[in-house]
């Protein structure tokens, strides 16, 4: 919950606006399914589960992503999906670089 | 030179002392030859040498002649006529068994010997290998094996009339062949006994020869002795071992690998397992440095691997939650100091909210983040603000588990609200006074839980002309984490806050993501 409010945080330092906010799987498959989005960063674990769900679903919608993860890339190993990793904890300028790569 | 010799010799012996000397088909030179020189044969039922037939003569001389150990039995008595050979081998019986009654020189063995007097005097032969006898040679019983080959000798007349035995003692290699034997035995008990699995393959083929207890357990009760691998564990061959196995005998170098992972079918009926094995197969080399076998040696570390495979996803769970909670702390400082007046203000404020979450991690580490009932988060986040002397706390709650996220949650925004009233709320007063009901209710058929803050008796409220941690914790995070609303009323009469969230967000084993 807190890192979810400092990604906010940064994300408005940045001049973004915050389109919605979800820590659960399933009101983040809502999200993804229904938002209008430029961008995502997708916490690898929601809650205890996975959200590769969730990135399968902005995949398929073709909205780019950015995973945010204590594991760093480790986190992806066998999910075939490739997006930039933001390792925790990170900066703001972290937050930049990615989601400047995703765009 | 020798021929002349030889011709002057026999030319210098008359033939009256060539009559003279009876002995003379003897041959000359060694031990025995004088011994029977010297023996009374007058005294035993071979009588005096110059009554002796020309067959008995012709067979002493013959059998005087051998370097190998035979010994003429003459008569039914069976009278004892050896050669040095013998001799050697008799021990101390010899002299005394010169001339004595077979049965009787050999006491000990006199049944044996019955029976080899009784098909020799019939025509017969007899013929034994490693035959294994009980001698007193040197005093004391003596267990030997002998190669005998018995046959008769025939009279004038063509009747038997003694048998002749060729000894050929094999004590010795009988022994050092049993030696092996014992050490095969030991090697094959080494081999049951071993803690780690072990067979033997042979041939290209790879057919098993051995395979110990061990072995057999790893591949379940299959009858595999005398099959090739590819027939007897077809699902191995398949997987590469054949292959394996295959470079081994070809390269004569030994192959192993460690914790390789196999799938066994050990009976039709319990299906594909997965195992790990470490092993090696050791090529076996003849003389020739032809490979010849293949022996397989290796453990069954499926435990060991499993427990590596369950340490590696705890260290990188351990990771994962450190990296959450620096983070964590990231959030924490980095937005209470942009929201912060002083330095003084931010740090207090900095360390009670990392208490409050130290606090909150300690609750739920003590039930393994499984989750925390709701009377413990209440606790936990209040108590530092719950005078027992003086209680400002009125507090209702139902018994509810709740998930461990949904706990930390609660634990920090009731932090929040706590630190905001004790700053400029109800319990900056004495007598101030702040109701908390947590309750579940049926909204629209769903469980839904609600919890109030009320605020009484505290000085008048203004809404904060900024929004720092605090609000957007409460305003922003803590709904999306619920799934739920969150109103706050900034009442002058005192602080309001509402929370309404699905009860199956909160519980613990709840429905929603």
């Amino acid at each position: 919950m807190l890192v979810a409010l400092l990604i906010e945080d940064f994300v408005l330092q940045l001049g973004c606006e915050i389109a919605g906010m979800a820590m659960r799987l399933e009101p983040a498959l809502d999200l993804a399914r229904t938002i209008d989005i430029d961008v995502a960063i997708l916490d690898i674990n929601l809650a205890g589960k996975p959200s590769l769900p969730v990135a399968e679903m902005l995949q398929g919608r073709g909205i780019p992503f950015v995973f945010a993860s204590g594991y760093g890339a480790a986190g992806l190993d066998g999910s075939g999906l490739s997006a930039p990793v933001l390792q925790k904890p990170f900066d703001v300028g972290d937050v930049r670089r990615l989601l400047t790569a995703a765009l | 030179m020798a021929e002349n010799n030889r011709a002057e010799g026999a030319g210098a012996i008359s033939a009256a002392e060539a009559s003279a000397d009876a002995f003379a088909f003897l041959g000359k030179g060694g031990e025995i030859r004088q011994l029977i020189r010297d023996f009374d044969w007058g005294a035993t039922p071979l009588g005096r040498v110059e009554t002796w037939p020309g067959s008995l003569r012709t067979a002493t001389a013959l059998l005087l002649q051998s370097p190998v150990p035979i010994v003429m039995l003459w008569g039914e008595h069976g009278i004892m006529i050896y050669n040095d050979a013998y001799s050697g081998f008799a021990g101390k019986r010899h002299p005394q068994l010169l001339g004595s009654r077979v049965r009787e020189g050999w006491a000990e063995i006199a049944d044996f010997n019955d029976n080899v007097m009784k098909v020799g005097l019939s025509g017969g032969t007899l013929a034994y290998r490693d035959q294994e006898l009980t001698l007193h040679r040197r005093g004391v019983p003596e267990q030997v094996w002998m190669n005998l080959d018995y046959s008769p000798v025939l009279d004038e007349t063509g009747t038997p009339a003694g048998v002749i035995a060729i000894v050929v003692e094999t004590t010795r290699e009988v022994l050092a062949r049993q030696r092996i034997d014992r050490e095969h035995e030991r090697l094959l008990q080494l081999f049951a006994q071993a803690p780690t699995f072990m067979a033997m393959l042979r041939g290209e083929n790879h057919v098993f020869e051995l395979v110990n207890p061990n072995y057999q357990a790893l591949i379940g009760n299959r009858d595999v002795i005398g099959k090739p691998v590819s027939e007897a564990l077809p699902e191995l061959a398949d997987q590469g071992f054949g292959d394996l196995l295959d470079e081994a005998y070809r390269s004569g170098e030994p192959v192993s690998r460690w914790s390789e992972r196999l799938i066994l079918v050990r009976a039709p009926e319990t299906g594909p397992e997965e195992r790990f094995v470490d092993f090696v197969y050791q090529p076996i080399t003849a003389d020739s440095g032809e490979v010849t076998h293949i022996f397989v040696q290796g453990s069954d570390v499926t435990e060991r691997v499993i427990a590596e495979h369950r340490q590696r996803l705890l260290v990188n769970e351990l990771n994962h939650r450190v990296k959450n909670t620096l983070a964590s702390v990231q959030a924490i400082t980095s937005q209470t100091l942009r929201g912060a007046m002083s330095l003084k203000e931010a740090s207090d404020s900095i360390n009670g909210r990392i208490l409050a979450l130290s606090r909150a991690h300690n609750m739920l580490t003590a039930q393994n983040w499984t989750g925390a009932d709701l009377n413990e988060v209440l606790e936990t986040a209040l108590a530092t603000h719950d005078d027992p002397d003086r209680p400002q706390l009125d507090v209702t709650f139902p018994p509810l588990r709740l998930e461990p996220h949904a706990a930390l949650s609660l634990a920090l925004a009731l932090h929040e609200l706590a630190i905001n009233a004790a700053k400029f709320g109800a319990l900056s007063r004495t007598e101030g006074r702040v109701q908390i009901i947590c309750e579940t209710a049926m909204v629209d058929d769903r469980e839904v839980f609600r919890m109030t803050w009320r605020e009484i008796g505290g000085p008048p409220v203004h809404a904060p002309q900024r929004r720092g941690f605090g609000s957007h914790l409460l305003e922003r995070a803590l709904p999306a984490e619920l799934s739920g609303q969150v109103r706050i009323h900034h009442r002058p009469d005192g602080l309001v806050f509402e929370l309404a969230a699905p009860l199956s967000a909160i519980r613990e084993g709840g429905g929603l993501g």
